[in-house]
């Protein structure tokens, strides 16, 4: 008998030996899965042939909830579907709602709302980078490495606003309150540190070659297909594809304040990777320009004082898009008259991401399959509303 | 890489709408951020195919698909695209009448358009034909409810779902 075992199978196989495809269910507990969520992988040998996601264990109803509540009282719902990034979140539903009523900004908001919601993308990046390194196997290194300073942005959330994950900071036509005294001092020390921590993962993790070599080369997409799939975020601009809702179709301050768009060449996990890493740096340049700017205007309001006790907005339609940490967060909202939406609807970029995995997997191995899952940097609470 | 195209602005996508679609029963508007095509199920398929082949359209990506419970007017279906090449926005929306919601598929077209027609089918209880896996997708997958419906309660005891089991679509 031959050494090979291709040729071993094949003999095997003249004699009437068959290989039966198995069946492995991944999830809903299980610790790569990043929350509630299950795909069936069927198997043979160590190749994925077939991949079925199952979603909606975190399905809340944010949508018919939304309906059925005050302009102002829903946006408590919006920023737990994001739940890394809630600012981001309440950013997409606030000008949603500021443009079905036409409800004007004042500028000094604009650049804290930016300013926040580019502090929130690092949040959200930082744990892409630290629950990565977890799924591709360095355990709980980086992930503590993501977790220093995470845990002091949210330090910062939390005088902000009161609360760490669920800010409820914005409100239409403007933010809650004024950054507190010392803000300039905080954010200026912060982006500092998150320097640090960038640093620290190029070197924990980029400098590895095992995790390079187990990246690199792995599931590419191209342009056309991330298209189709619709894919957007970071994931689109992994393949190459210079697209970033904040440049291409700006919206709040962003024409104003100076950054790139990093891309990478051919849409494997490694360029997705590095692309976050990348976009990391630019937010923390954008946070700076925003600190500069909001120093030229202290003391100006942060929320449009004419508004009314209860918003009412007698008709329109419109389909916000912003560029939210994971890809396109867009807010679809339909008002026919009275305080509530009579439709809201969110096009979450996790959900649209997460349902193109089964076109990635299909023909990998299956501990690859959970690192591509783990490169999409998917969020339940996004993608089961 | 060549430099950003800027968005067009919406009255000239809806002069290329009316240009194209002329000949239709269809109706061009804008909403407050896209032009709008609202068109009769019948012609759905015809209009999302030019939309996506014809050059000067070039509608490449589909952003979202929204299903609204219109009530007696019956169910809509709103579908976004957007064109990377051309960088310009459309929003085509299908009103079916009380008592049919069915609308081609686009499953075909638009690969994305997989789960966004499932999440809606499962909401208001609008049926795709052509779609090749209809069934729930964040409901439970035996459970024949509509919840974005106006008629379904805000609050109920789901866990009589064999009390409320319907067919799927209509009646609810």
């Amino acid at each position: 008998m031959s050494i090979w075992p291709e040729e071993r199978l094949r003999a095997l196989a003249d004699d009437g030996f068959e290989t039966v495809d198995m069946t492995i269910n991944v999830g809903p507990q299980h610790p790569a899965t990043h929350g509630v969520f299950r795909m069936v992988l069927t198997v043979d040998g160590e190749k994925v042939v077939d991949c079925e996601p199952y979603i909606g264990y975190l399905h809340r109803g944010l949508e018919k909830l939304t309906e059925n509540h005050d302009y102002r009282q829903a946006m408590g719902w919006w920023d737990r579907t994001d739940y890394l990034a809630g600012m981001a979140c309440e950013m997409a539903y606030c000008m949603a709602v500021e443009k079905l009523g036409n409800i004007a900004v004042p500028r000094r908001a604009e650049y804290i709302r930016v300013m926040m919601v580019e502090l929130s993308r690092i949040l959200s990046h930082f744990m892409f980078l630290g629950a990565f390194g977890a799924d591709v196997g360095s355990f709980g290194t980086s992930f503590i490495y993501a977790w220093r300073e995470r845990e002091r942005i949210y330090d910062f959330f939390e005088e902000v606003a009161g609360d760490r994950m669920f800010p409820t900071y914005f409100r239409p036509g403007g933010v809650q309150m004024d950054l507190p005294d010392n803000y300039q001092d905080r954010v200026r020390w912060l982006l500092g540190s998150i320097r640090q921590g960038l640093e620290d993962f190029d070197g924990l993790l980029v400098g590895n070659e095992i995790f390079v070599e187990r990246c690199r080369g792995l599931s590419p997409v191209t342009p056309e297909q991330a298209i189709a799939w619709g894919l957007t975020g970071p994931c689109l601009r992994a393949t190459g594809y210079k697209f970033d809702l904040r440049k291409d179709e700006p919206y709040s301050v962003y024409p104003e304040l100076k950054f790139d768009i990093p891309t990478g060449t051919t849409g494997d996990v490694f360029d997705r990777f590095m692309v976050r890493m990348a976009e990391v740096w630019q937010s923390t340049l954008i946070v700076e320009q925003c600190l500069d700017a909001l120093s030229q205007m202290e003391g100006e309001l942060v929320l449009n004082p004419d508004l009314p006790k209860t918003l009412r907005i007698d008709s329109g339609e419109c389909y916000v898009r912003t560029e939210g940490t994971k890809g396109e967060y867009g807010v679809y909202a339909l008002a026919r008259g009275g305080n509530k939406p009579y439709r809201m609807k969110l096009r979450s970029p996790s959900f649209c991401n997460l349902s193109a995995l089964r076109e990635m997997v299909i023909g990998t191995y299956v501990a690859d399959a959970i690192i591509i899952l783990g490169s999409l940097d998917i969020v339940l609470g996004e993608v089961d509303k | 890489m060549s430099k950003p195209l800027a968005p067009k602005p919406i009255d000239q996508v809806v002069k290329l709408l009316e240009q194209r679609f002329g000949k239709l029963p269809v109706t061009i508007s804008q909403t407050a951020t896209d032009a709008n095509i609202d068109v009769p199920p019948e012609h759905f398929r015809a209009v999302v195919e030019e939309l996506k082949n014809h050059r000067d359209l070039a509608f490449d990506f589909l952003r979202n698909i929204v299903g609204i419970d219109m009530l007696e007017e019956g169910l809509a279906c709103k579908y976004q695209f957007f064109s990377y090449k051309n960088r310009q926005s459309v929003q085509v929306t299908v009103l079916t009448p009380p008592g049919n919601p069915h609308i081609p598929s686009i499953t075909d077209l638009y690969p994305a358009a997989n789960w966004h027609e499932r999440e809606a089918a499962e909401m208001v209880g609008l049926v795709f034909d052509g779609h090749p896996n209809l069934k729930n997708l964040l409901l439970d997958e035996d459970v024949r409810i509509h919840p974005l419906l106006k008629a379904h309660p805000l609050q109920k005891a789901e866990i009589l779902q064999g009390i409320e089991d319907t067919t799927p679509g209509f009646p609810f």
